[in-house]
């Protein structure tokens, strides 16, 4: 049951489209049998003493009083048939295929949905590749299951059933002489290719493997022209093209065998059924005509029958994908359950003994953090690479959640607060932001979409970006990220400042934000902020001592602990961490000089 | 529009030239593509003369009720039983072998024109685009030279048979029979070429898809962060809309062709129904001839259906076709000239008996290098470096640094002026001959799929598994390696992805070490690592420097105190030189750019470190 559900539950919403084509190819399959009848008509009713073995209502259509009348009827009859045939065809090809697509949307927007949701742990340790190929590869499989495959497996039975049930009017041991190879073909194709499944996996992996060195071979290109290694890498990649020609064309060779072993056996049952269908005609226990249809009904059943075991041999592969994607589903959403209170902040935070760590690691990251920020005050964090800085940031705006403490914003519990509403109003600037493949104006606007031009424009100056963007070719217009220009570091750094600076924020943060950006324009932006921003609650996370003096107030972070907190003139007296790193500083300072005066 | 742009569907006319060229490559096939077009040939033969035994043995045996001749009727079954499984095994392998030899050869060809390609290609084509000439182009092409070309043949020839077999049985209906033929070739034609265009929209827009769910996932943080989770929903829900409907579209069109080609056939069955049921019934023919063209009515509309569909897809081939040319007819802008490959031998088979020994003296001389694009970075540029001499270069971004090494690698050549190593242009002199005394440590080092020993190795491909373990000790990498299971035999990952930023590094040292070049390029990280590997890298670029040209793009205050000589650049020119402390104690430049650069990054690192 579970497994039906399975396959079922994304089929919901559409699927009287799916049973509605599914009807139509059950009368199709009706229809398609009644052609080789219309040939059995004419030649054993018109021609001679036999009775059609048309329906009856059709026969009845069919009654004239001459062989030429009757010719005509059948010819009108059959075109007319015809035509209502070609356009269940026609309308059964065009349900199915609303249906399919329907599906495969729905499937789609709901994976894209649900992982957008799913939390910021999942995503740091999701295998991006992994994810991508169930969201795509997977989802054809399936659509491919629901459009083509299963409908082709109906399709078949369908046809089967009623293929044999003409044949059984006509003449049964006719009918069983018909059917018996049909059985070993089906067995034999099903077989095979539950086997050269194996076969197929190698063929891709050598294929693999010839695609990661010819994509090696050329974006290592550097490296090989260096130690001029070109002949080495021709070596190589020869040689797995080589496998994967050889390990493809032993396939097809496989394949070659199958198609035309099984071509041999069709033959043997063509033969079958000629050879008895001619001796029973001679007997006069079978008509002329019914051999023909006889010849036709086979042709009908007998080609798709080894298709059918392929599918079915197939079924596995939707089994798996479906599974894949269940994975994928099975994760909670970060926002079930979360509240809808959304105050607008002011921008003052407490953090009360807050302490973090993963679930699946009992070692926490953060230890009792205990400060408070008012609002419109500069505060920087300061703490070395692994100190747990950035993990405080993302309790912060809930990416994580803390065990113990509490963490208040303007008094409210930080867990009472709507997740995106609290997201919205604390503008966070990441040290490797993300760039959509837009152009630099989209991205800019990317959170307010309705702003102009002129707006975007001063965002940029601000950000002291619009003289780089206006070198570009296409100016704002120019597409990043993937399919676009590769913008440097600390460009996309200013972007992402630039695009925060659309709309004013209670609170900001700058996770070591402009670590890409030089010192001179680094401090050209913060001066140019620091007005913008009078009325902010900043946090400045960085291990740069220069950028944290600055602030109001420094808290200094090590191990997961709060172990100083106050200005840069009081932490420079006090013995501890700041101090030592502000003297590794002055050494350097000194040491320049006294360089300079050695020499 | 763009020269890289994918897959847009141009109605191109066919082009011989291309088409001349591409058989070509086919060439060595020649004996396995005319054994499957004789079995293509034979099955056409097969499948027009099946119908003629069934007539037999409706017009001989069951007229003449006589069961003599059952045994021989049984006979030709077995025949074409034998025959026709036997053309099928034949056709499939030999088309499979043109198939999969002749992609092969396109890939071999390709691939080997890439590896003689100058950097400059590299830079104005994204790797994408080289990736899809190499592996969807080269399939499609050897696809439709092999299959394609069968059925073709097949079909062509199937319907020839048909046709001259109708004429030959019975002038009348066959004349009958083809009114139907003009109808079907204009559904086809008609719909055949609307049907890919559909389906290549579904195509394209199947990547866009593709491309989001990259970047819903790659940018998942930002998205949280930025609150985009809805509007990015709606621009894929756009994305999904519009793949969604063209689906639908394309399936519409797919939807009326067959039925439509049914229809037509039924129209002529039913003429065949009147005509040649008058004539039996006049007993001008027998019952046997209306089966055949019963039969063969309905087996028509296959190879026209079939024929309609190849030429469309050679159409789309030629575009695959022409696009590998391309890729295979650049030609390289640095290459040796014919004197040089005269006496220092080709790439494939270098003459290096001939190849004096490099010392690693390198002069520039009046050097002016300007990009494709025209931009000047380098303008008569003049630096003598002697052989074991440690240059630093320094500078903005932009100030010529990358460029001034990419011409001492000879990656690009000057666009005025000479570079001479030990006194001679580098030109008179081949480019395996430099490239084997070059060595090269990269900023975000490159790694390939492979184990640690097969990367260090590729420094020098000779070298045994002592010097490779002799080599990485220097750099203090065994440490890292040893602590590993499987040791030097550990499996890297494509492109180095299962080990650390600073363990590639140390590896990439290694691999330059055992080169043992004489002319070293440093193009320093800008990237940190945790102490213990920073240490290692410190004394590791020691290691390497020690007694040879070295250039150093450095990042590192450690790494340039020890080079004999810094360059400052600035938009291509040295505006100051000298060692550390004499720049230091000037003032000028140098020292601006130390206090802001060097000093504030040794500062970033002593936090990262104490």
């Amino acid at each position: 049951m579970k497994q039906i559900n399975r396959f079922t539950k994304w089929m919901k919403g559409s699927f009287h489209l799916y049973l509605g084509g599914l009807f139509i190819i059950f009368l199709l399959q009706y229809f398609r049998t009644l052609p080789p009848l219309f040939v059995q008509h004419i030649i054993d009713y018109v021609f001679g003493v036999e009775p059609s073995n048309l329906p009856g209502f059709m026969q009845r259509w069919l009654l004239a009083d001459t062989v030429q009348q009757q010719l005509i009827l059948v010819a009108v009859v059959s075109v007319l048939f015809t035509l209502i045939r070609v356009v269940m065809i026609f309308a059964q090809r065009v349900l199915l295929a609303k249906f399919t697509e329907q599906v495969a949307y729905g499937l789609r927007n709901t994976l894209y949905k649900h992982l957008q949701n799913l939390s910021y742990h999942y995503h740091t340790n999701a295998e991006t590749g992994d994810l991508i190929q169930r969201v795509t590869t997977d989802v054809d499989t399936y659509r491919m299951f629901v459009g083509e495959q299963f409908v082709e497996v109906a399709r078949m039975t369908f046809l089967l059933i009623f293929a044999s049930y003409q044949m059984l009017q006509m003449n049964v041991t006719m009918t069983f002489i018909s059917l018996i190879i049909a059985p070993i073909i089906f067995t034999i194709a099903f077989v095979y290719f539950m086997n050269v499944k194996r076969i197929f996996t190698e063929v891709e992996e050598a294929e693999g493997k010839m695609t990661t060195t010819l994509q090696e071979g050329v974006t290592g290109i550097r490296v090989v022209k260096a130690f001029g290694n070109e002949r080495h890498e021709i070596e190589k990649f020869r040689n797995d093209s080589e496998i994967f020609r050889n390990q493809s064309y032993r396939l097809v060779k496989l394949m070659a065998f199958f198609w035309g072993g099984t071509d041999a056996l069709i033959f043997a049952q063509y033969a079958l059924t000629a050879s008895f269908g001619i001796y029973f005609v001679v007997q006069g226990t079978l008509g002329t005509g019914q051999f023909i249809a006889f010849l036709a009904l086979l042709g009908l059943i007998v080609w798709p029958i080894r298709q059918l075991g392929r599918i079915i041999g197939d079924f596995g592969k939707t089994v798996v994908a479906l599974k894949r994607i269940d994975e994928i589903m099975d994760q909670s959403s970060e926002h079930e359950g979360d509240s809808d209170f959304a105050p607008t902040l002011q921008g003052n935070i407490t953090f009360e003994g807050v302490s973090f760590h993963f679930e699946d690691d009992p070692n926490h990251l953060l230890k009792n953090i205990s400060f408070d920020v008012k609002a419109g005050e500069t505060v920087a964090i300061i703490g070395r690479t692994g100190s747990g800085k950035s993990t405080l940031i993302s309790l912060l705006i809930r990416l994580l959640e803390h065990q113990e403490g509490r963490i208040l914003i303007d008094g409210h519990p930080i867990e009472t607060i709507n997740k995106k509403a609290l997201r919205k109003q604390i503008g966070l600037i990441l040290q490797e932001p993300f760039l959509y493949s837009k152009t630099v104006a989209e991205n800019i606007r990317i959170m307010h979409r309705e702003a102009d031009q002129q707006t975007i424009h001063s965002a940029a100056r601000l950000a002291r970006l619009h003289d780089d963007i206006v070198n570009f070719e296409e100016g704002y217009e120019t597409l990043v990220g993937e399919r676009g220009v590769t913008l440097s570091g600390g460009q996309k750094q200013r972007l992402a400042i630039a695009r925060m600076l659309l709309k004013d924020k209670p609170v900001l943060v700058f996770d070591d934000s402009l670590s890409a950006v030089d010192t001179e324009t680094d401090r050209q932006i913060r001066e140019a902020l620091s007005d913008t921003w009078r009325d902010t609650t900043v946090f400045i996370i960085t291990h740069r001592i220069t950028t944290a003096m600055e602030a109001d107030r420094i808290i200094v972070i090590d191990q997961g602990q709060v172990v100083q907190q106050g200005s840069h003139d009081e932490l420079i007296k006090a013995e501890g961490l700041y101090q030592s790193l502000w003297e590794i500083q002055s050494q350097v300072m000194d040491e320049t000089l006294k360089e300079g005066e050695d020499a | 529009m763009n020269y890289f742009e994918e897959e847009e569907y141009t109605q191109t006319k066919f082009d011989v030239k291309v088409w001349q060229r591409l058989f070509a490559y086919m060439k060595p096939l020649k004996k396995d593509v005319l054994i499957a077009l004789s079995a293509a040939i034979m099955l056409a033969l097969a499948d027009v003369a099946y119908p003629l035994l069934n007539l037999y043995g409706i017009d001989t045996i069951i007229a003449s009720g006589d069961l003599r001749y059952l045994p021989l009727f049984i006979g030709g079954y077995v025949l074409f039983m034998i025959l026709i499984s036997s053309m099928v095994v034949t056709f499939i392998i030999f088309a499979g072998k043109v198939q999969n030899y002749l992609a092969y050869y396109l890939r071999e060809h390709a691939f080997k024109r890439l590896q003689e390609l100058p950097f400059s290609y590299y830079d104005r084509t994204p790797v994408g685009w080289i990736m899809a000439r190499m592996t969807s182009d080269s399939r499609n092409l050897s696809d439709i030279l092999s299959w394609g070309l069968i059925d073709l043949t097949w079909g062509g020839l199937m319907m020839i048979g048909l046709i001259v077999a109708m004429f030959v049985i019975n002038v009348k209906l066959a004349l009958i029979a083809l009114t139907s033929l003009p109808a079907l070739i204009f559904l086809s034609i008609y719909f055949r070429t609307r049907i890919l265009k559909a389906f290549r929209q579904i195509r394209k827009q199947n990547s866009k898809i593709t491309g989001a769910f990259n970047e819903g996932i790659g940018g998942a943080k930002t998205t949280k962060t930025l609150v985009l989770e809805e509007s990015n929903f709606d621009d894929f829900e756009r994305l999904t809309r519009k793949m969604r409907d063209h689906s639908i579209r394309a399936a519409i069109f797919a939807g009326l062709y067959f039925p439509s080609i049914i229809f037509v056939s039924s129209i002529a069955t039913a003429l065949i129904f009147y005509y040649g049921g008058m004539d039996v019934s006049s007993g001008a023919i027998t019952v046997g001839v209306l089966y055949v063209f019963i039969v063969y009515v309905a087996q028509f509309f296959e190879p026209v259906m079939q024929l309609a569909n190849i030429l469309a897809r050679f159409q789309q081939a030629q575009a695959s076709g022409e696009r590998i040319l391309s890729l295979i007819d650049t030609v390289p802008d640095i290459q040796d000239s014919p004197e040089v490959l005269e006496r220092y031998g080709t790439m494939e088979s270098p003459k290096k008996e001939n190849w004096e020994p490099l010392h690693g003296q390198v002069t520039f001389e009046n050097v002016t290098f300007k990009y494709h694009k025209g931009e000047t970075v380098l303008k008569t540029f003049n630096l003598s470096v002697r052989a074991g001499e440690a240059i630093a270069l320094v500078g903005h971004t932009g100030a010529g640094k990358s460029t001034i090494v990419n011409l001492i690698c000879r990656f690009y050549e000057p666009s005025e002026g000479r570079i001479l190593i030990d006194g001679k242009d580098y030109k008179d002199r081949s480019i395996g001959w430099l490239h084997e005394s070059l060595g090269y440590v990269l900023q975000s080092p490159q790694l390939f799929s492979g184990t640690i020993r097969e990367n260090i190795r590729y420094g020098r491909l000779n070298a045994s598994d002592e010097e490779v373990e002799q080599a990485a000790q220097m750099v203090e990498a065994d440490r890292f390696i040893d602590s590993f299971e499987k040791g030097y035999d550990t499996q890297v990952g494509e492109g180095g992805a299962r080990l650390s930023v600073g363990q590639k590094q140390l590896i990439s040292f290694a691999r330059a070490l055992i080169a043992n070049p004489r002319i070293l390029i440093l193009d320093e990280a800008t990237s940190s690592v945790d102490t213990e590997t920073e240490k290692s890298i410190q004394k590791a670029i020691r290691t390497v420097m020690e007694g040879r040209t070295t250039f150093i793009i450095a990042h590192r205050l450690s790494t340039i105190t020890q080079a004999d000589r810094i360059l400052v650049l600035d938009q291509g020119i040295v505006i100051e030189e000298g060692t550390h402390h004499e720049l230091i104690r000037r003032g000028g430049h140098y020292h601006t750019l130390y206090m802001n650069q060097f000093k504030r990054r040794q500062i970033d690192l002593s936090m990262q470190n104490t």
